[in-house]
């Protein structure tokens, strides 16, 4: 992009490149942030198409040749072999750089990218250009948003397509919980929800405190609570289905559990007795017992939804952000 | 462009509700084309006015308008140095230009700014936090003048800057105005900084104004007189200092002056002084519509 004046004269170009200088700038002003994102984006994305294109055929060459997978009740032959300890670090190491990046985009948001700027009064010294503070904080939000949908977006992808071959190869001889809060966040719309929760808290905490370091700490507590409250009601955001048995309760592992207990004559639930014997439930008039759970096709709802709330609270804090703005600046 | 650079109409400002007025009932007019001082003690509200006329704060109560508008709609055709030149410490001289044009795509003079940082040698590719002091406030400048600001709101331009270094600075600074017409508005807490280079003062005190008008008729309406102890009866005395016999006493002359006083006009930094020490001194306007005469063409000297 050129754009050839006359030394003396004044540059008056069109809005559309003044939108691309409040990008220009944002992107110049976090360069090594930015150039942080690439190195996790590209870690995390190596260490998935590794597991993806290696790693889980080698660990299940190993498995099937050791002879497990016919004898899948002896659980200790599951987890040995290099090749499985590889597996099992590069993809904890990929999972958790997924899991962690709200918190990291929470921390930068709030310490650096907003609160720094108004420690440093340099935030002031950009409203005092012709750019108005609310525009300034949309290119603030808006540059680092996109920069975030994409690289966990990308993550996301590649996440399921390993978890796709895994559960390919492995069948129900697997050991990866579909349920397990990180692979849930990692395999769905959500590990992108939180990232942008991040952002919009971290700016948030950032105009509300406008220190860095204060800003930082708030942003991450923030979301700390924030996150551990959404996913405490993960299990409720979709109905759930029942399994009941008359003695001892279904055998059901492998989906997320939302409650169990016993089931009276009347037909009403109530918490388990820990009857060991048929006179004890007649006792205490236990006809059966009951487990609620989602199966693993419940997994798109209850991701859909649980997204739906985080950006519900992302908009929220976002216009709280610019609100807070727009009260204290003309 | 309108002929009022900046006027305020009862602007008071109070951060938080058990804090202090940092400003209260100011009202005063600014003239464009003027080079103003806005004068007084530390903490006295000269950083509180400058903010609100660059619409980084909102005022309490009153309003305050710049160029015809407010200081939001106002925000392109002005530029605001702060008190610590705020800067990207991050980004290089040459950067901070570039970042000034793409802040400012529809009015960037990227000739002016840059013969402002030529002209104090400074290196293009140094990084802004290995900056002096001085050469931070010239590249703040630069960003202000390549800006080509219709009012320029310089906070304690000059703070912090060695003699040669400030008489450097002002001389580009006032020669910039005088080549565009800029109306300045600087403050200070040193009055010789400013005297020679302004021709218009605003004068704050525990955050109101205590003078305001043009420097000539502000000065040409006060005496220092001196003499034999007497009576000042019918005239306003703003300060009276008596050792001995011999009083010394600044004053607004209302009518014709005993013979006995031998009489000078104040300078600038006598006129403040006396002020600051009589807090209780009543204020003086001259910087009314009415009394308002052609805007005098802006002297360079410095």
């Amino acid at each position: 992009m050129t754009v050839k004046t006359a030394p003396a004269a004044l540059e008056r170009p069109g809005r559309a490149f003044a939108l691309q200088g409040l990008v220009r700038v944002t992107l110049r002003l976090h360069r090594p942030a930015l150039r942080f994102w690439l190195l996790y984006v590209a870690v995390a994305a190596c260490a998935l198409l590794w597991i993806y294109g290696f790693a889980l055929d080698a660990a299940f060459g190993t498995f099937s040749r050791s002879g497990c997978r016919e004898r899948v009740v002896e659980q200790a032959c599951d987890y040995s072999g290099t090749e499985r300890a590889q597996l099992g670090f590069a993809e904890s190491v990929a999972r958790r750089l997924i899991g962690l990046v709200p918190l990291f985009a929470a921390a930068w948001a709030g310490g650096s990218l907003i609160g720094r700027e108004l420690e440093r009064d340099t935030a002031q010294l950009a409203w005092t250009q012709s750019v108005t503070p609310t525009r300034w904080l949309a290119a603030k939000l808006a540059v680092p948003a996109a920069l975030l949908v994409t690289g966990t977006v990308l993550l996301t992808l590649l996440h399921r397509l390993m978890w796709d071959r895994h559960s390919e190869l492995w069948g129900s001889a697997g050991t990866w919980e579909w349920n397990q809060s990180s692979y849930f966040v990692a395999n769905g719309t959500l590990a992108t929800a939180y990232a942008l929760l991040g952002l919009a808290v971290g700016a948030l905490a950032g105009l509300l405190a406008r220190r860095s370091l204060p800003a930082l700490g708030i942003a991450v507590v923030a979301l700390l609570t924030l996150a551990s409250v959404i996913s405490s009601l993960r299990p409720h955001l979709w109905p759930a289905e029942t399994l009941t048995r008359k003695t001892g309760y279904p055998q059901q592992s492998t989906g997320m559990v939302v409650g169990d207990g016993v089931i009276t004559s009347s037909g009403s639930r109530v918490p388990d007795p820990y009857c060991a014997y048929d006179e004890c439930r007649a006792a205490r008039d236990v006809v059966g017992y009951y487990r609620d759970y989602h199966p693993s096709s419940h997994f798109w709802p209850l991701q859909l939804m649980e997204t739906g709330i985080v950006l519900a609270v992302t908009a929220a804090a976002t216009a709280a952000a610019f609100w807070l703005l727009r009260r204290r600046t003309a | 462009m309108s002929d009022t650079a900046m006027a305020a109409a009862g602007l008071g400002k109070r951060f938080g509700r058990r804090k202090g007025w940092a400003l209260r009932e100011c009202a005063f007019r600014l003239p464009a084309g003027r080079v103003c001082a806005v004068v007084g003690p530390n903490g006295a509200g000269k950083s509180t006015l400058l903010a609100h006329a660059a619409g980084l704060l909102r005022p309490t109560e009153g309003t305050l308008t710049v160029l015809g508008t407010s200081p939001a709609a106002a925000r392109e055709r002005m530029a605001y140095v702060a008190q610590d030149k705020p800067l990207h410490p991050q980004l290089t001289v040459a950067e901070t230009l570039r970042w000034g044009r793409e802040m400012n795509p529809r009015r960037w003079d990227r000739a002016v700014a840059e013969r402002v940082v030529a002209d104090g040698a400074l290196d293009l590719d140094a990084k802004i936090r290995v900056l002096s002091g001085g050469q931070r406030t010239r590249v703040a400048l630069a960003l202000a003048l390549g800006k080509r600001p219709e009012l320029l709101l310089l906070d304690e331009p000059m703070a912090d800057l060695d003699p040669l270094a400030r008489h450097e600075l002002m001389g580009t600074l006032m020669a910039d105005a005088a080549e565009h017409g800029t109306t300045v508005v600087m403050s200070s807490h040193v009055v010789a900084e400013l005297e020679g280079s302004c021709d218009h003062v605003l004068l704050i005190g525990s955050g109101r104004v205590r003078l305001a008008g043009p420097l000539d008729d502000l000065l040409t309406a006060h005496t220092l007189v001196t003499g034999p102890a007497a009576d000042l009866d019918g005239h306003t005395v703003i300060e009276s200092r008596t050792t001995g016999r011999q009083t010394t006493a600044l004053i607004r002359p209302g009518g014709r002056l005993a013979g006995t006083w031998q009489r000078t006009t104040p300078t600038l930094e006598e006129l403040v002084l006396a002020h600051l020490r009589s807090p209780e001194a009543p204020s003086l306007h001259l910087d009314s519509d009415d009394a308002d005469d052609p805007a005098e063409p802006v002297e360079a000297a410095v």
